[in-house]
Formats: structure tokens, sequence, C-alpha cells
């Protein structure tokens, strides 16, 4: 039982009187410079490693080699051709091809791909000359992708024998410019 | 007269929040940090990519194949890079190309012409059928360079791609 007293008379001691007059409050500075010092180094690390426009895709999709051909009636073909110098020309069908801004494509788009009768049924090539520049056809591919925003809402909201929203089916896609129509889009 | 001596105080600065705000950056900056590829570190070109509007998916990280199209800045001449994402494959893909020589093995990404780049598509496709696959080109290039890699696509069968693009500023 020895142990056991002298366990209390410990506890005493601790006791919270003793305590309040014995131990003083020590008020410490804790010197947080290299704290800081190492912090900002990360920090500026970060900052200048990081990328923050992180780059985006855009699909495309061609048509498959194994050529099964489609027929399409002409009238249901809008072609679009890019000249050499960068100038774009549309066409539908067999029609002469005209001119056309970068800008006033997708009003066009919108305009040729709901118009009555032809609703849905429309197919978009482009054709660019081999020695337009790329960005220029990755610009049209914008605006066509941009038309199809209001083609898709407006179509999607016709229902079809069952009642179900109908689904835009033909996009767009990109051939390759033939011997012709290179010849006729050099002299316009 | 005695001098009246000002006492010099000492002064600290409180740090706290100081602290608190450099951590909550810091963090913010750690997680939100995607690191360069391994190909993007050591690639010496810089592609000048078209900007578009529309688009916002971001390019996927998996399993993605890159054909890179990049005009050289001094000599203004065109170059193919094949870049694959997956490391696993990448090694393997490698290895199945006779054109990729010793020292090329352990780069991620190669400077390629159009027939080795057909081979390399047509190993990629074997190895892993579904792997997308992104054009990424620069924007002043001649079509031309752009239709060849489309070509080559188009022989393999994957008709379906991305071209990587640059979201266009306000």
């Amino acid at each position: 039982m020895a142990g056991g007293g002298a366990l209390k008379a410990e506890r005493s001691k601790r006791g919270k009187a003793s305590k309040r007059k014995k131990m003083k409050r020590v008020s410490y500075h804790l010197d947080m410079t290299p704290l800081v010092d190492i912090t900002f180094l990360l920090l500026t690390f970060f900052m200048f490693t990081t990328t923050m426009a992180t780059p985006q895709v855009m699909e495309m999709s061609i048509p498959p080699e194994v050529v099964d051909q489609v027929e399409v009636k002409e009238s249901e073909l809008l072609q679009l051709f890019v000249r050499d110098d960068n100038k774009i020309f549309y066409a539908i069908g067999n029609e002469d091809p005209q001119e056309i801004e970068l800008n006033k494509i997708r009003a066009m788009s919108e305009v040729e791909n709901l118009r009555e009768g032809k609703r849905n049924r429309m197919i978009t090539a482009v054709k660019p000359s081999n020695d337009a520049d790329y960005g220029t056809i990755v610009n049209i591919l914008d605006e066509l992708n941009m038309a199809e925003i209001l083609i898709t809402a407006e179509i999607t909201k016709e229902f079809d024998e069952d009642g179900n929203p109908k689904k835009r089916e033909r996009r767009f896609t990109i051939a390759q410019m033939s011997e012709e129509e290179l010849e006729k889009i050099k002299e316009l | 007269m005695p001098k009246v001596k000002k006492k010099r105080m000492g002064f600290v600065i409180d740090m706290t929040p100081l602290v608190d705000i450099t951590f909550l950056l810091l963090t913010f900056f750690m997680f939100t940090a995607k690191f360069k590829s391994e190909a993007e570190s050591e690639q010496k070109f810089s592609i000048e990519r078209p900007k578009v509007t529309a688009d916002t998916s971001k390019v996927p990280d998996k399993d993605l194949a890159i054909i890179k199209i990049a005009i050289d800045s001094l000599t203004s001449d065109t170059t193919y890079y094949y870049e694959l994402l997956n490391e696993v494959d990448r090694a393997e893909v490698w290895k199945l190309t006779e054109s990729v020589t010793e020292e090329m093995k352990d780069k991620a990404q190669l400077p390629v012409s159009l027939e080795s780049l057909d081979d390399l598509v047509r190993n990629t496709r074997i190895i892993r059928s579904e792997t997308v696959f992104a054009i990424d080109a620069d924007k002043r290039l001649r079509f031309q360079y752009v239709w060849d890699a489309m070509d080559i696509l188009r022989k393999n069968r994957a008709t379906v791609f991305n071209y990587v693009t640059e979201k266009k500023g306000a």
C-alpha cells in the first residue's frame, strides 16, 4: 500500500491550486520566416510549372476507305471549297460555286440544313485545296460545328412515327478536291 | 541634463495570415498542377494550334496517340512526330515497329516519315484497337500535310479522330 500512498501525494502536488501559483505563462514567438520562405518557393514553383490552358480537341470523322457508294441526291449536297489563297466558296449540288466569308458560313449552313424538304438530309462536305492553310479548314469546321447547335436543336424538336425525338443524322465531312473542281475554283 | 534615451523597440510581424494564404495557394496549385508529359518536356518545337470556339472537350489523357505536325522554326521544314501516351503500349509498339532504332526505343515521341507513321499507326491499332488518335498540327501548315496523316489513319480504319485545338480568347 505504500505505492498507493506515494501516488496520492504526487497527485496533490499537481493540483490546480499549486499550478496557478508556480507556473508562469511564457509568451513565445515562433519565427515563421523559414516556413514562409519554403512555402513561397514551392508556391512559385507550382505557379510556373502548371499549364492553365489545356488544349482541347475537335472530333472529326472521315468516311472509311471501303467504298460502299452512298447515293446522294445532288440537291442534297452542300460543298465548301477552299482555294489556295484561303478563299472559301460554296455550292449546292451542281450550282456554280459562290464566294462566302468565313463568318457567314454558320448562318448559311443553318439556313440550308433547315430548308423545307432537305431537313436532316443535307450532306456537307468540306473540300480543301492541298495548298490551303490547315488553320482555315479548322476554322470552317468550327463554324459548321456551331451551326450544328441550332440545327440539332431544331431537328430534335420533331418527332418520328414512334413519338421519339428525331435524331440528327447527317453531319459534315472532309473530302479531297477533284481536279475538275480545282480548275473550276481557280477561275473565279 | 540627462539625455532622453529613446528606447529601441524590437518589433515582430505576425506572419500567420501570410502563411495561411500562402499555404492555401500552395495547396491549390499543387492539386491543380498537371505536369508536362515526357515528350512535351523534351521537344524543341512548338505548335501554333488553330483557335476554336465551339468544342469544350478536353484532350483525353488515356490511350491517346498524337500525330504532331510541326514547322521547324529555323529551317521551316515540316516534320511529323508520333507520340503514344500509354507507356506499356508504347514499349510494345516501338518494339514491333522496324523503323524504330535502338537508341529511339526509350523516347516517348519519335520523329517519323510517312511510311513509318503508317507502320506505327497500324501497330498501335494491333496492340490496342481502342486507342484514340489525335492530330496536332500547326495552323500555318499546308493542308496537304494534314491530309496525308488523315489518309494514313483512314487506311488503318481509324476514321474517327481528333484535331487538337486551342480555345479562342474572348
